[in-house]
């Protein structure tokens, strides 16, 4: 029998077996993302004293099969890990939702993924602890993207390079360049693009480039920016978010926060 | 030569269906169901016609009830049109076996609204997936409803449901509560024994 391994570990998604078992989708530190079987999960509050359900915070306790890519999660437990608790507030489950959601699109099985594990598990903590707010969904947004490779860039024109303070009235978000371009390059990008205030672009510059925490304490990027994210985001994932319906009914993009 | 004889699994075709058939049910493999199909052979024929038609019985004649959405054979449930029950205190569950269970903790004299699902946004289950069109609707008549309280699970769809619920019926006027905690992590309501149903019943609390 494989040896048993373990990691901390956050539940992306999990669904019941048959009677007793659930078969669970995790993000963890060391292993990148893994899916596994929980053997007697709906009985057993012994081994599974930490809830496999989604947002749970988990030190994972598994082994690998020699066939199949499912593992056997043998226990999962609270641990020291900080909880995170988002049962209290519609709009913390729904943005949390859409988090966990966005990592599992973007995340491969099996890649080392501690970053995205950092950024998940912190932004999953800061929600619980101060509320779904359009500036924690885009530092989000702007962070987990960066991770999987798609550093989006607001504070300057792709094209030319002027400052985005200086651009004048108007900057035109264009998906194919991950960045704005000003208005006198936006001929030059045929993909056209969609209008975007300066201040919105700003403002993203600025949560980009800050710590999550630090982040969140920004004032956020108006609707135009929120939409902008949006679409970059349908460019690169494959299949529409489920969450995003729901999320977007609790929390429109880019408006204040909800409740 | 071999390859010219017709090989089956050495069972009449009558049997094999009914193995087939027995064997799509939740939790019973292809052994067990030709365990059960050699069992019925064996048992006299009344006994199995009695079977046959329960089954038909129960799939023509359960629906589910037009108060509640709870299953019945009967337009209205024996539940809705008890008058000995109070009408103006809703209990609201997910699914059939969350009413079955608090039916039978018996600490509870109103009556029930079945949504059949809970909002899960991650599986795209939305709140036009689940019956709170129906809830809302039967709270349509002002003062008809003095409590709605909110049964559904100690998950995290269960708590989207909730407090999805509070916020629709808060405006309304009607006192919502929740289930006291103390469900069992993991939250099956239909999982949890009678004492701790009739606890958190009575510990409910304002949502
Ligand atoms: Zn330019
Ligand atoms: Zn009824």
């Amino acid at each position: 029998m494989a040896a048993e391994e373990r990691t901390p570990a956050i539940v992306l998604r999990a669904r019941d077996y048959s009677e007793s078992d659930r078969i669970v989708t995790l993000l963890t530190r060391d292993m990148g993302k893994l899916s596994g079987i929980a053997r007697g999960a709906k009985a057993s509050k012994r081994r599974f004293a930490g809830k496999l359900e989604p947002f749970s915070h988990v030190m994972l306790y598994f082994r690998r099969r020699p066939l199949g890519h499912l593992v056997f999660i043998t226990r999962a437990e609270p641990a020291d890990l900080t909880p995170i608790r988002l049962d209290d507030d519609l709009g913390k489950i729904a943005l949390g939702s859409y988090m966990v959601e966005l990592t599992d699109a973007l995340a491969s099985e099996e890649n080392e993924a501690a970053d995205a594990y950092r950024i998940l598990s912190t932004a999953l903590i800061l929600l619980g602890e101060a509320g779904p707010t359009p500036a924690l969904r885009q530092a989000f947004e702007l962070k987990l993207l960066g991770w999987a490779g798609f550093g989006l860039e607001f504070d300057r024109c792709r094209l030319c390079a002027a400052p985005s303070e200086t651009a004048g009235a108007r900057l035109y978000f264009v998906v194919a360049r991950g960045g704005v371009v000003c208005t006198r390059c936006r001929s030059e990008a045929p993909e056209g693009g969609f209008p975007i205030s300066p201040a919105s672009a700003l403002a993203l510059a600025r949560i980009g480039a800050a710590s999550l925490e630090a982040a969140c304490a920004n004032s956020p990027a108006g609707a135009d920016g929120g939409v902008s994210l949006a679409r970059f985001i349908g460019s690169i994932v494959d299949r529409r978010l489920r969450s995003i319906e729901f999320l977007d009914s609790v929390m429109p993009t880019g408006n204040g926060p909800s409740r | 030569m071999p390859d010219k004889i017709k090989r089956g699994d050495g069972l009449p075709p009558a049997m094999t269906r009914l193995v087939k058939e027995l064997s799509r049910l939740p939790g019973v493999g292809e052994k067990t169901a030709g365990r059960l199909a050699f069992h019925l052979l064996n048992r006299p024929r009344d006994e199995v016609i009695a079977l046959a038609e329960s089954l038909l019985e129960m799939k023509e004649r359960v629906g589910l009830c037009s108060g509640c959405f709870g299953l019945s054979d009967t337009p209205r449930c024996a539940i809705c049109d008890d008058p000995a029950r109070e009408h103006d205190l809703i209990c609201v569950v997910e699914g059939p076996a969350d009413l079955m269970a608090i039916e039978r903790a018996r600490g509870f004299s109103g009556i029930y609204h079945v949504l059949h699902g809970a909002l899960a946004p991650l599986d795209g289950v939305g709140p036009e997936d689940i019956k709170i069109k129906e809830l809302l609707a039967r709270l349509s008549d002002p003062g008809a409803v003095r409590e709605v309280i909110v049964a559904t699970n100690a998950t995290v769809e269960g708590e989207a449901t909730a407090l999805y619920l509070a916020r629709l019926l808060k405006p309304l006027g009607v006192k919502t509560t929740r289930l006291a905690r103390g469900l069992p992590a993991g939250g099956d309501l239909e999982y949890s024994d009678t004492a701790t149903l009739q606890s958190a019943l009575t510990g409910r609390r304002e949502l």
